[in-house]
């Protein structure tokens, strides 16, 4: 019975360091989302900065894809005598 | 050096088949640059040959009709501020769950982490998909310039 006291305890501390940490993590996240960071000095709810993050990524890849299929438009476009069209091209190809 | 990993020697290629070779070679350039070091870019280079699998719609759904039956028991129960301050907390705590999965599913190999493990990657992710986004479009405004007729 104590060690199942201890035990309860025990595990009671370590998900009290385990909140802690997911906390301060989400904190450092906070401020790396553009939509949160502007004027906002007080504290945002844990289910609204993860919402923020998805939102976030998801645009992000969206970026990407928009720029690989403008980068992949713009070197089909070019000749293939240009030298610095070239060197980009073997880059990413 | 990640860039060339991938080389296409098709010459002729769709827009659509050149746009995924780019993106490719993109991916694995960012995630090469983490040296392996965090485990997104490790899954993201072991997943590159496996098709992407669709995401399930059953967690916001369940999540849907907690949120709809707590809101039935605060309107038809005679409850104390107790009471409701319990029911707001599991809506809460309901709307976390949702989107750490969702989450998840958006960083390669997300499903496997817990959380603490999810969140440092997330950071280390998105960081690193900023720079990505950097790269490609100076790549872009440096290719629309190549491109320029010359007078």
């Amino acid at each position: 019975m104590s060690s199942r006291g201890l035990r309860s305890r025990q595990s009671s501390g370590v998900s009290r360091i385990r909140d802690d940490q997911i906390t301060d993590l989400v904190s450092k996240l906070q401020l790396l989302i553009p939509q949160i960071r502007r004027g906002r000095s007080h504290k945002v709810s844990a289910s609204k900065v993860l919402q923020e993050t998805c939102n976030y990524i998801r645009s992000l890849n969206r970026e990407v894809e928009d720029l690989s299929h403008r980068l992949s438009e713009l070197l089909a476009s070019t000749d293939i005598d240009n030298d610095q069209a070239a060197i980009i091209r073997s880059l990413l190809m | 050096m990640g860039l060339q990993r991938c080389k296409f020697s098709n010459k002729n290629m769709s827009i659509f088949e050149r746009k995924k070779a780019i993106k490719l070679s993109a991916d694995t350039a960012m995630a090469s640059a983490r040296k392996g070091l965090t485990c997104w870019s490790r899954a993201l280079i072991s997943n590159r040959d496996r098709p992407v699998p669709t995401t399930t719609r059953r967690a916001s759904s369940a999540c849907k009709k907690i949120v709809k039956r707590s809101r039935r028991i605060r309107r038809t129960a005679k409850c104390g501020a107790a009471r409701k301050g319990q029911i707001t907390r599991s809506i809460a705590q309901c709307l976390v769950r949702k989107r750490t999965q969702i989450l998840k599913s958006l960083i390669p190999g997300g499903e496997f982490m817990n959380e603490v493990c999810l969140i440092e990657e997330t950071l280390d992710y998105i960081t690193s998909l900023r720079v990505q986004v950097d790269v490609m479009r100076s790549l872009a405004s440096a290719s629309a310039r190549a491109s320029e007729p010359h007078n």
